[in-house]
């Protein structure tokens, strides 16, 4: 100790003492606390550049006791980087899916609602999940705003509701069900319903998926056949009965003399050839019909098929007195179409008119070509009996015949309905009829002159 | 004299073929085309037995039966049916009128002619 600070009293000396050791430490910690100084300025521009966005891993220019928390700073910011990118990579596969199942689901939509059948899906309670145009336009309710509501506020049938519930309520998601029921206010139509209930991940009742497919049209067409075998049945057993009571007379010897012989005879060949000409008008309908029949497409001259035609019918114009005017203008009528086809429409319309006209009249056959349409107008006017007008409109169809003329003469109901179907469905033409009871009628038939399938061609 | 029989059908070989077996077999036979028809002749003239086809135009032969037994004069009238379409007709259409038989077409002259010879002896 100095021999100076013994002087000093206890105070000072320890007040001094304080002073010296606050000196002496500021100087020791002054180098100290700038080279801290550096260093947190260091770690700060590391972790700042680190840390950033972009930043690049750095080297961290320290005392080397600080390496251990920079190098896990380091390795924990790595990690971070490394959980960001798997997260945004899931993240852009997500909205990818996303936007996949988005079109996926307007695909289904659109293919759902394309559908004629109605489709109606229900959930567990009942309220309405899916339900496409058709379910909306069958059941009466609009398909958006119905979503979500109970099916038993907007459907009132409600022996439809209770089946859907039934098969909710039996839970057998392995069997459909198939029913026929009934649904319509005004117009009742028939549908095939099928129920299916589907069930969800814990194999519990999700809902009932019910399809709706409308039988009417199936109806109608099964109705149209059996009432088509029905009537050419009978059709064909008419002359078979005349036929078969006429050979048994003669079996029997019922006919006394040569002329009844004779008679007999050429009623059973006039009857056995109405039924071959009924069974061929019959098949030509039905193949037409199907679509399997087979025509020609060649150049048809319309003049040589009146020609043909009036040539051999004007014997049976002539036993009534019925003179026949083959008037066709001065013009080309070439048409493209099937010449034997379009000759059984000559045929059919003059033999008509000779039959349905009485003694002593007159039938005017005319053909003209008319160049707007670009088709030959080809007609026949009788001074015929004339069409009642409530019977005008049945006129074509298949075995329809005039009741009050089946008297005046023989026919199989069929000629008509065959001349449209080669008219209308083979040559893409039209035919038609103009009629005054008591005065006569006109038939014509527009019949193009190129045939519309082989424009492109052309 | 055998009997007085009214046959009705549209087809004219059908009448024709009738009328000839039964007058060859002695009977006297009335023709009529229609059910309208048939009902006047056999008012007029009261037949033994009526033979009527079934589709017939106007009045069809099940109509022509129910006028016939309307009809006083004509209800004991016993009548026998032609028809294409045997189906057409039930048990309840058959009670309606006095109908003895029904023969479906095609049909044989031989099988109507021993049907109204039974039918007569039955009636006698």
């Amino acid at each position: 100790m100095l021999p100076w600070v013994e002087t000093l009293a206890t105070p000072a000396r320890l007040l001094l003492t304080v002073a010296t050791l606050a000196i002496v430490t500021t100087a020791l910690l002054l180098p100290v606390g700038a080279a801290l100084d550096r260093t947190v300025d260091r770690l700060r521009d590391y972790l700042e550049s680190t840390g950033s966005r972009d930043g690049k891993p750095q080297t961290f220019y320290g005392p080397k006791w600080f390496r251990p928390i920079t190098s896990a700073f380091t390795n924990a910011v790595d990690q971070f980087r490394d959980r960001e990118r798997t997260l945004s990579n899931d993240l852009r596969e997500v909205e990818i899916r996303c936007r996949v199942s988005e079109v996926q689901q307007r695909q289904t939509e659109a293919v759902l609602h394309s559908l004629r059948d109605g489709v109606l899906v229900t959930n567990a309670f009942g309220d309405i999940v899916v339900a496409n145009e058709a379910a909306g336009l069958i059941l009466g309710f609009d398909p958006i705003e119905a979503i979500h509501r109970p099916l038993e506020d907007l459907v009132r049938d409600s022996k439809f509701c209770q089946l859907i519930r039934d098969v909710s309520e039996t839970a057998n998601f392995a069997e459909r069900r198939h029913i026929e029921h009934e649904i319509g206010v005004d117009t009742s139509r028939v549908f095939d319903v099928t129920l299916a209930c589907i069930e969800d991940h814990k194999h519990e009742v999700a809902g009932v998926v019910t399809i709706l497919h409308d039988l009417t049209r199936v109806r109608e067409i099964s109705q149209m056949k059996s009432d088509f075998v029905s009537k050419a049945s009978h059709e064909l057993r008419t002359p078979l009965a005349s036929i078969r009571a006429y050979v048994e007379m003669l079996v029997d010897g019922e006919a006394d003399s040569e002329n009844s012989r004779q008679e007999f005879y050429r009623i059973m060949q006039d009857e056995t050839d109405r039924l071959g000409r009924l069974i061929d008008n019959m098949l030509n309908i039905s193949r037409i019909e199907a679509g399997i029949v087979q025509t020609e497409r060649e150049a048809v001259d319309f003049k040589s098929l009146i020609t043909r035609a009036v040539e051999s019918l004007e014997p049976s114009a002539r036993e009534k007195n019925i003179s026949l005017l083959n008037k066709p203008a001065e013009v080309d009528l070439t048409v493209e179409g099937d010449s034997d086809m379009l000759y059984q429409v000559v045929l059919n319309l003059v033999s008509n008119a000779i039959k349905y006209t009485p003694d002593g009249g007159r039938i005017t056959i005319a053909a003209d070509s008319d160049n707007l349409t670009r088709c030959v107008l080809f007609s026949v006017s009788d001074t015929g009996l004339g069409i009642p007008p409530d019977a005008m409109d049945r006129l074509f169809e298949k075995f329809y015949r005039v009741e009050n003329y089946k008297r005046v003469a023989k026919g199989t109901g069929l000629g008509l309905s065959l001349c449209k179907h080669i008219v209308e469905t083979l040559h893409h033409g039209q035919i038609g009829v103009e009629s005054e009871l008591g005065m006569g009628s006109k038939f014509w038939a527009l019949i193009p002159m190129r045939y519309a399938g082989s424009q492109a061609a052309a | 004299m055998a009997g007085r029989i009214l046959v009705v059908d549209d087809e004219a070989h059908i009448l024709h073929v009738l009328s000839l077996k039964l007058r060859n077999a002695g009977y006297e036979v009335l023709t009529a085309v229609d059910g309208e028809d048939g009902y006047e002749l056999a008012s007029q003239h009261v037949p033994d037995l009526v033979i009527t086809d079934f589709q017939m135009p106007y009045m069809t032969g099940l109509e022509l039966c129910r006028a016939l037994a309307s009809n006083a004069p004509t209800a004991e009238i016993p009548v026998l049916i032609l028809t294409a379409r045997g189906y057409a007709l039930d048990d309840d259409d058959l009670k309606l009128g006095n109908i003895h038989g029904v023969l479906s077409k095609p049909f044989s002259p031989r099988a109507v002619l021993q049907l109204v010879k039974e039918t007569l002896a039955k009636a006698a």
